[in-house]
């Protein structure tokens, strides 16, 4: 049984991605599309009820597993030598090189191959995380087959590039799935290389001018942390003799003989996680298709990269690099807030959002006790949904619009009524309660309460946060009012994943004590709340979480109830000095000529300014991250 | 039974203490001005009128977002009286304030689009100071929520003294006092005519004064934990406090929101970090 | 109900919000109203507050002649006050145009655009006759039926 699941989840989508390939007829790519999504989706349910496990699987066509993961992890690296040598980039054949050097000498010559331990290994944070993956990633290729079309409809080209992306976005699914199921952290790392590569080559995707050149900064920015990856790993055995993952973390930080490696594979974890200083690679990803931003953003590759922070948690609780990574994620969070209040570019503003998110992710992996773990883990689960919601909205209207200012979705109700609604939905539930994120964030902030310097950023990033949202959802609203509102046309590949999304995001949050206690419990030494009528408590405080649903459903109930009566109600202009034209919107000017109102929303650019700080931020970043490896060394 | 009564002393005392302080509130400001002033029960004549008023909209986004301000601002009141969390109340409270703000945006009204950016911006500097203020309560007392803060034995103002200096700038802004009254103040004849309120009439108007006296409650209230071990305590504190606060409110004059955001940020966290390591160390 | 009923009159008549409009006046009466609100005679002793915004106020005053170029401003402001409603004219200018009333670009007085409900002479009108035209337009309160079911 295992054995399928297993296949169906990592090989899976590697067979779906070679037949995306070769097979170049749009209706079967868009079928096996489909098939694979379908089929991800109900295997990791499957799984996830299967329990947690260990696994050796059968050696395939009679050779044994880790003699396949060497020999794909050396077409991997060659695969990027090949563009490090394409797109002249020294930096990242230099990478490529020092890690293929590293790889084979560490395989032929270092590791004993004849040590049985299992290959993959799933506890709760795996199971989670495959959950997370393989149904909202499977949920953004859904959007993609109609999105692709329109892309590539709107670019012209003469041949379509669409077998290539298909085949990476699926790819990277298997890989993420095959990343969080492995123990043999050889295995982890071929998988993590497989994610730099597929990011490197969707990101690539339009082949643009910008486009080519942010793909080569993500390529050696993740090169980075696969060197530090690969460098941690061997540096592990040299010290453990082991690869295997769960006797790492068991054997600890062993008085700090062990605490480099581990921060190097933290290093390697913020990397790929976009952290600061090392944001850029995460923003540039914004020139590719919108599909592959929200991939890379909500359920994948970032993720990736908070995962092995997490999964390697326990090995560091209580050392100088617990309260690093802390800082450094609590730094992260406030610097990428910040400068998300900044901007007006809707894809931008989510950029920088899931930075912060996941800066608060690792606050919380440093933090290290029960109660901060939850919140991170929580907070990954809330997170994948809100947030790949919101990438496939802001894609959907870029489509539409032409744009993905946010300036320019101004009274996106009046044009787009569902995709506008959707969208703010997915706002509310990205900032207030009772949804999911906050209920993570209360969690994150009470378990950050004894370390003062990260309250305080901690504090202030979360009321950023609160300005960029709540702003961009009043704008998407500000149309004048019409009595009907026609709903727009979409694609229902395109409605669908927009719909289970939301669906999603709202109902997880309201199935929070559930998720607590049958997807987190397992996985803590001790279970930080009690959960009685849908309140979290414990001594510390309380989130009386039904008793606020109940509210304010009520709340909504009688405001939607309101807001119909009042279509009654006598209905005129804004204020306008009373020298308003007979439309409302524009007031009567010099020589009679109606002049059009308008109104911007505020971006801060003289204090919260992108270019003003991400260079003092970058420097900030640079010296805490220092101070992670520095002072594990 | 106990729980019953305290959320019916929230949902119905509350609104009615508040338009009471709301009342004092213009009485007092009228005799600092030497006039003679509005009687004390005016804000209730006032909230009587409006709900009688024809309603007049610009979208229907405005009456949605005033009726989830009202739930939120109330509910937020009672999970006071409930001795809940901290936190938690904050975030509550936040759902109705920034609902409001959102029903602002979503009118095309200049004036109201000003008002809420800044009343964003307003959000922007009290929340931090206030969640700050919380972290305090909670390396004093050992916990968030309100019923562990009444049987500590001492008053808080004893350990956190500059926290409460901090809490007063905090309520300073949330209840829109001069020189905090950016996005609408409760003086006609602001820049912004009437701030992010300008589109909000009527019925709908009345429903944000009421939310805005349940706030006023609700921020009195955590004034009062800092001295929550005594009745008489209570009542100097929160008596002097406000007494201050209208002292305030009539003696400045409106300055920028660049002014506010700086020197707020400034002074508010630096007291707050002084004041939790002092916490922290002892 | 009857008690409601009879609450929300007293309330519309000790909580009148004003709007005031210089529609085209010298100034002098828009000092007079002004003066209402000083200390000296403080009308927010009666809950009348200025509120600079018509779809708060319940009081429209309006001074000066109208002509042309603002008889729209005036109705448009009328027309975005919820009900009920009192307009009061203020000043000579107001009621009839004044000495201006034969001029090329002045319509007449504020009645010859949207309905007024107090007339209040003078030219000036002392802040008390003011005060006396707003009472008196409050009384109307009283009188003007309820439009909310």
């Amino acid at each position: 049984m295992l054995d399928s699941f297993l296949f169906i989840l990592i090989l899976g989508p590697f067979i779906a991605a070679a037949l995306c390939y070769i097979v170049r007829i749009p209706h079967i790519r868009s079928l096996v599309v489909l098939t694979t999504g379908c089929l991800l989706a109900v295997t990791s349910v499957l799984l996830f009820l299967n329990g947690p496990f260990s696994h050796t699987p059968p050696p395939i066509l009679g050779v044994p597993t880790h003699w396949w993961v060497l020999w794909a992890d050396d077409v991997l690296l060659l695969t990027m030598l090949y563009y490090g040598f394409k797109r002249r980039h020294l930096f990242s054949k230099i990478l490529v090189i020092f890690q293929i050097v590293c790889l084979d000498y560490f395989e032929l010559f270092m590791v004993d191959h004849d040590k049985v331990f299992p290959p993959f290994v799933a506890d709760n944070l795996s199971l989670v995380m495959v959950l997370v993956i393989s149904i909202v990633g499977s949920l953004i290729c859904v959007f993609a087959i109609p999105y692709m079309n329109k892309h590539e409809a709107h670019q012209k080209l003469e041949k379509s590039r669409q077998p290539l992306f298909f085949t990476f976005l699926v790819v990277i699914i298997g890989a993420m799935n095959g990343l969080v199921l492995s123990n043999n952290i050889i295995f982890m790392y071929m998988f993590f290389e497989v994610t730099t590569l597929g990011s490197f080559m969707l990101i690539s995707h339009d082949q643009t001018e910008t486009a080519l050149r942010n793909s080569v900064r993500a390529l050696w920015m993740n090169c980075l942390a696969g060197a530090a990856f690969i460098v941690a790993m061997i540096w592990a055995y040299i010290t453990q003799n082991t690869v295997d993952a769960q006797k790492l973390i068991a054997a600890g930080h062993m008085g700090g003989i062990m605490l480099t490696p581990l921060a190097l594979l933290c290093f390697a974890g913020m990397v790929k996680a976009a952290q600061l200083p090392f944001q850029s690679w995460l923003l540039g990803a914004m020139v590719a298709p919108t599909p592959t931003s929200a991939l890379l953003h909500s359920s994948t590759m970032v993720k990736a990269g908070v995962y092995i922070a997490l999964r390697f948690a326990p090995g560091y609780a209580g050392t100088f690099l617990s309260q690093c990574l802390t800082a450094c994620g609590a730094f992260t969070f406030l610097a990428a807030s910040a400068m998300a209040v900044s901007q007006s570019n809707g894809k931008k503003v989510l950029a920088y959002s899931t930075i912060g998110n996941l800066g608060l992710i690792f606050a919380c992996a440093g933090i290290n006790t029960p109660e901060a773990i939850t919140a991170a883990i929580l907070l990954i689960i809330f997170h994948a949904f809100s947030k790949a919601l919101l990438f496939l909205c802001v894609g959907d209207i870029e489509q539409h619009i032409g744009s993905r200012d946010i300036e320019v979705m101004r009274g996106l109700y009046a044009r787009m009524p569902r995709t506008a609604l959707i969208a703010v939905l997915g706002i509310v539930t990205m900032m207030l309660p009772p949804f999911g994120v906050l209920l993570s964030k209360w969690m994150a902030i009470e378990a950050a309460s004894k370390h003062l310097f990260v309250i305080v950023l901690l504090a202030v990033g979360s009321a950023l946060m609160v300005v960029y949202w709540s702003r961009w959802a009043g704008v998407l609203l500000s149309a004048p009012y019409e009595p009907r509102v026609e709903p727009e046309q979409q694609d229902v590949l395109t409605r669908l994943p927009l719909l289970v999304l939301a669906g999603g995001a709202v109902v997880l949050g309201l199935c929070a004590p559930f998720l607590y206690s049958e997807l987190v419990v397992p996985f803590l030494p001790a279970p930080p709340f009690t959960i009685q009528a849908g309140i979290f408590e414990n001594p510390t405080g309380a989130f009386v979480l039904y008793p606020i649903i109940l509210v304010l459903a009520l709340g909504f109930v009688c405001a939607v109830y309101a807001a119909g009566r009042a279509r009654r109600a006598r209905f005129s202009g804004p204020y306008l000095s009373g020298a308003q034209t007979a439309d409302t919107e524009s007031f009567e000017g010099p020589m009679r000529k109606p002049v059009a109102v308008s109104s911007g929303i505020y971006c801060f650019e003289s204090i919260f300014g992108e270019e003003r700080l991400t260079v003092w931020f970058n420097i900030c970043g640079g010296i805490l991250l220092a101070l992670l490896i520095g002072g594990a060394v | 039974m106990r729980g019953v009564i305290l959320v019916i002393i929230g949902v119905v005392a509350a609104p009615l203490l508040g338009g009471l302080i709301a009342g004092v509130d213009r009485r007092l400001t009228a005799w600092f001005q030497s006039r003679y002033g509005p009687p004390v029960w005016q804000p209730f004549f006032d909230v009587a009128k409006l709900f009688a008023k024809e309603r007049l909209l610009v979208n229907t986004w405005q009456v949605f977002c005033a009726y989830i301000y009202i739930t939120a601002a109330m509910l937020s009141v009672v999970l006071f009286f409930l001795q809940s969390d901290l936190l938690l109340i904050l975030f509550v409270q936040a759902v109705g304030a920034i609902f409001l703000v959102i029903g602002a945006f979503s009118t095309t009204s200049p004036f109201s689009q000003v008002g809420a950016n800044r009343e964003l911006i307003q959000i922007l500097t009290y929340e931090p100071l206030i969640v700050l203020v919380f972290v305090g309560i909670y390396l004093a007392t050992g916990s968030f929520k309100i019923s562990e803060v009444y049987s500590h034995t001492s008053p808080l103002l004893k350990s956190l003294p500059l926290l409460y200096i901090v809490l007063c700038y905090a309520l300073t802004i949330k209840l829109r006092k001069s020189p905090f009254d950016f996005s609408t103040s409760h003086h006609a004849h602001q820049e912004l005519v009437k701030g992010f309120l300008t589109e909000y009439s009527g019925p709908y108007l009345a429903l944000v004064e009421i939310g805005h006296w349940y706030e006023v409650v609700l921020i009195l209230g955590l004034c009062s934990l800092f001295w929550a071990t005594s009745w008489t305590g209570i009542i100097v504190l929160v008596g002097l406090t406000y007494l201050c606060e209208i002292l305030i409110d009539n003696v400045m004059a409106r300055m920028t929101w660049r002014w506010m955001l700086g020197s707020v940020w400034t002074m508010g966290l630096s007291m707050s970090f002084v004041n939790l390591i002092w916490l922290h160390g002892g | 109900m009857d008690y409601l009923k009879v609450f929300i009159t007293k309330s519309r008549i000790k909580s009148p919000w004003l709007l005031h409009f210089d529609c085209g006046s010298c100034n002098g009466c828009d000092i007079e109203v002004l003066a209402c609100l000083t200390p000296v005679y403080d009308i927010e002793r009666f809950g009348i507050i200025n509120v600079g915004n018509p779809k708060h106020a319940d009081l429209f005053l309006v001074t000066g002649t109208v002509n042309h170029r603002n008889k729209k401003v005036l109705a448009n402001l009328v027309a975005q006050m919820p009900d009920p409603k009192v307009v009061v004219a203020l000043g000579s200018c107001g009621l009839t145009g004044g000495v201006f009333r034969e001029a090329y670009n002045v319509i007449g007085g504020v009645d010859k655009v949207v309905p007024v409900d107090v007339y209040v002479p003078g030219c000036p009108p002392k802040p008390e006759a003011i005060i006396d035209g707003v009472v008196t337009g409050l009384e109307k309160f009283a009188r003007k039926k309820d439009d909310r079911p």
